[in-house]
């Protein structure tokens, strides 16, 4: 990648993302928010993280991924045991590479 | 200016000590990746801790691995990012009364896991401080970018499975979920978020999904909890 064309990238991306984390934040800050905007603000984690999930276990341009798809089913049991991110995250890794070299 | 106490400085490096732990295993392959294609150490650093953006890193380094044009680089990098406006303004009302420059230092620096780590400390803890809440999105961005710049130092000398450590991700977001306040209309929401994910997808939405799988997700939850009211 030459120079030019990533500090153009940078520059370009560096703003959107800045803008996308701090504008609403900002711009809202202080103000008394309705039920239903509040309502719909306690909505947006389960549903972040809901397409997240579904973003990362599939793509349409491949075959469905067996051994993530098991993986994940194995972090689901735990997390829902021990709800700790860390030991979700190295289970489903262990899970994955051996998944992955048994398929 | 919110002076930090030596008792916040624990409770929020605690706190994002998870986070970070899994932000060393994902940030050394996406800085070995980031060598690739020919950023230096304090490069991978400098980039990572202000994109700060894990998905967003691991797609820049594959489209120009890839060849793609700059400016398709760019559109597809903004728009992964957008979801972060969610975000932002799910965490607004709690950050309402901190002074503003620590307002846009949090702002700056929320990621997908610690938005998660934060929203229900800052929702139900009332020892939970926007300063706090600022710890955590500091050191956990700090070992994101020294795990890539270490990954664009050695990434090159080691041979990592990058799907493997990149699952750690995809773990972290199935913990998150797992852990929120479940009902009914969770449930709704969760589905249609997913199931709308599949959908764009298979329409060739790319990037754009997640960002608008969430808002049909929000969509589909705000109308079961409207029809939930009229049945009662």
């Amino acid at each position: 990648m030459r120079s030019s064309d990533f500090l153009f990238f940078y520059v370009c991306v560096l703003a959107v993302i800045v803008a996308c984390r701090c504008v609403p934040l900002l711009a809202l800050g202080g103000r008394e928010l309705s039920p239903r905007v509040s309502e719909a603000l306690g909505l947006i984690p389960p549903a972040a993280f809901a397409a997240l999930v579904a973003n990362d276990l599939f793509d349409p341009s491949t075959a469905p991924d067996v051994p993530a798809l098991l993986s994940a089913l194995v972090v689901l049991a735990v997390a829902r045991r021990t709800g700790s991110l860390i030991w979700c995250a190295l289970t489903g890794m262990a899970a994955f590479a051996l998944l992955a070299v048994v398929a | 200016m919110t002076r930090l106490s030596r008792e916040d400085l624990r409770a929020g490096v605690a706190a994002a000590a998870p986070v970070m732990l899994g932000y060393v295993a994902i940030g050394i392959p996406c800085g070995a990746m980031a060598a690739e294609v020919g950023l230096s150490p304090a490069v991978a650093f400098l980039l990572s801790a202000t994109f700060y953006s894990g998905a967003g890193q691991f797609m820049m380094a594959s489209l120009a691995l890839a060849g793609t044009p700059v400016l398709s680089m760019v559109a597809s990098v903004a728009l992964v990012s957008t979801r972060q406006l969610l975000y932002s303004a799910a965490l607004s009302p709690y950050l309402s009364d901190a002074p503003r420059p620590l307002a846009a230092l949090f702002a700056a620096t929320v990621t997908d896991e610690s938005f998660g780590v934060n929203m229900g400390r800052l929702a139900g803890d009332p020892a939970w401080t926007p300063g706090r809440a600022t710890v955590v999105n500091l050191a956990s961005m700090l070992s994101w970018a020294f795990a890539n710049a270490l990954g664009a130092l050695v990434g090159p000398a080691l041979a990592i499975p990058t799907a493997v450590m990149s699952f750690a991700m995809t773990a972290i977001f199935i913990c998150l979920l797992v852990g929120q306040s479940w009902s009914r209309a969770t449930a709704v929401v969760a589905l249609a978020s997913a199931g709308s994910v599949v959908a764009l997808k298979c329409l060739g939405a790319g990037s754009l999904s997640v960002l608008l799988g969430s808002i049909a997700g929000v969509g589909a939850g705000l109308a079961f909890a409207a029809w939930e009211r009229g049945r009662s």
